[in-house]
């Protein structure tokens, strides 16, 4: 029961990062191979989030949903982690996209408003 | 098919605070690149200096472009290879603006990418013995290795601010860090649009000037530390 609320809470967060991954493919922000990549990372991430638990209890010994060893604290612990992770890159795109566009015009203008001296 | 010398070569000087220098480098360079007879022009990119350097280098024949905001190394080399790419140059070259390299290095350079045909050449100061201080050399390889271990790319001196680039390369190479760092990722971007990376042997000319300006290996932590950041960022990206 506890880690089907552990799952409950941090798929959708992973189900979001794999939906703007999406959108930004099909708005052409990022190219093919980009695409295929994150969606190996998150996948990863969903494969690890939901599969490590059952594993475990297998390597135990144990019934395959058994989460009595599972507290509140690891719950809230996991779910803010993986909010945090995707909280974060999505901040990051951001500020590197304003980044980059600082720079483009630093060196758009830079370069106009250069006066020609030395040209040979 | 063009001979080597119709070729158009730009000479790319991202700048800080040279003012003191960047006059005699410009001389030098123009003496050197007159003598071999070759089309060129030198491109000073001040990065918004707080002293002399783009009024010293425009009275050096250099044309100067002036970023309204200090961007870093990194941003000044990307400004002075975009102007090279909209200006439909052959060959750029970058070389750092405090005198460190010799002028002949810089000319042997473009004899060099035109010989090989490579998209990306690097000046190299460890292939051949100098006046670097050990602790620069131990410094250097290190961050070498480093750029290796991160992004696949085997040069021996992966710092080096002597690059040459052929026309393909400044069409196709775009790094995103600003400071120091762009210099090991300019290799991966360049090893990941599958450019033809070599080197060349160069000397470098230490001064007090360039040891006083020069990066220490406190700085290659930070780019260390910039790198591993910029690679683990690429997972999400």
């Amino acid at each position: 029961m506890r880690y089907a609320i552990l799952v409950v809470l941090s798929v959708p967060i992973v189900f979001l990062a794999l939906m703007n991954i999406v959108t930004q493919y099909k708005t052409k922000k990022i190219q093919l191979a980009r695409f295929r990549y994150q969606l190996i990372v998150w996948a990863v991430i969903f494969v690890v989030l939901v599969g490590s638990f059952p594993v475990y209890n297998i390597i135990k010994h144990k019934p395959i949903l058994d989460s009595s060893e599972l507290s509140l604290f690891d719950i809230v612990q996991t779910t803010t982690l993986v909010y945090v992770i995707y909280v974060m890159n999505d901040y990051r795109r951001r500020i590197e996209q304003g980044e980059r566009a600082i720079r483009d015009l630093n060196q758009q203008l830079s370069i106009k408003l250069s006066g020609k001296n030395g040209s040979r | 098919m063009s001979t080597p010398n119709k070729k158009r070569i730009a000479l790319v000087l991202p700048a800080y605070n040279e003012g003191q220098v960047v006059r005699s480098v410009v001389a030098d360079l123009t003496s050197a690149f007159s003598k071999a007879a070759y089309t060129y022009q030198i491109i000073v990119v001040d990065d918004c200096s707080s002293d002399n350097t783009s009024s010293e280098a425009a009275s050096a024949g250099a044309y100067v472009i002036r970023h309204l905001i200090n961007t870093g190394s990194g941003g000044a080399t990307a400004t002075g290879l975009r102007y090279c790419e909209e200006h439909d140059f052959d060959i750029a070259i970058t070389c750092d603006a405090d005198g460190q390299h010799a002028a002949e290095d810089v000319i042997s350079g473009v004899r060099k990418l035109i010989e090989q045909d490579a998209d990306l050449l690097i000046g190299s100061r460890l292939l051949q013995g100098g006046e670097m201080s050990r602790t620069k050399i131990l410094g250097n390889a290190g961050l070498s290795i480093i750029t290796n271990l991160l992004f696949g790319v085997r040069v021996t001196d992966s710092q080096s601010g002597l690059r040459v680039f052929s026309r393909r390369a400044l069409a196709v190479l775009r790094w995103k860090s600003s400071g120091y760092e762009f210099c090991s990722e300019m290799l991966w971007r360049a090893r990941q649009s599958g450019l033809l990376i070599g080197e060349f042997p160069i000397r470098s000319i230490y001064t007090e000037y360039s040891k006083a300006k020069g990066q220490n290996n406190w700085n290659a932590v930070n780019i260390i530390k910039s790198l591993l950041q910029r690679r683990i960022i690429e997972l999400f990206e």
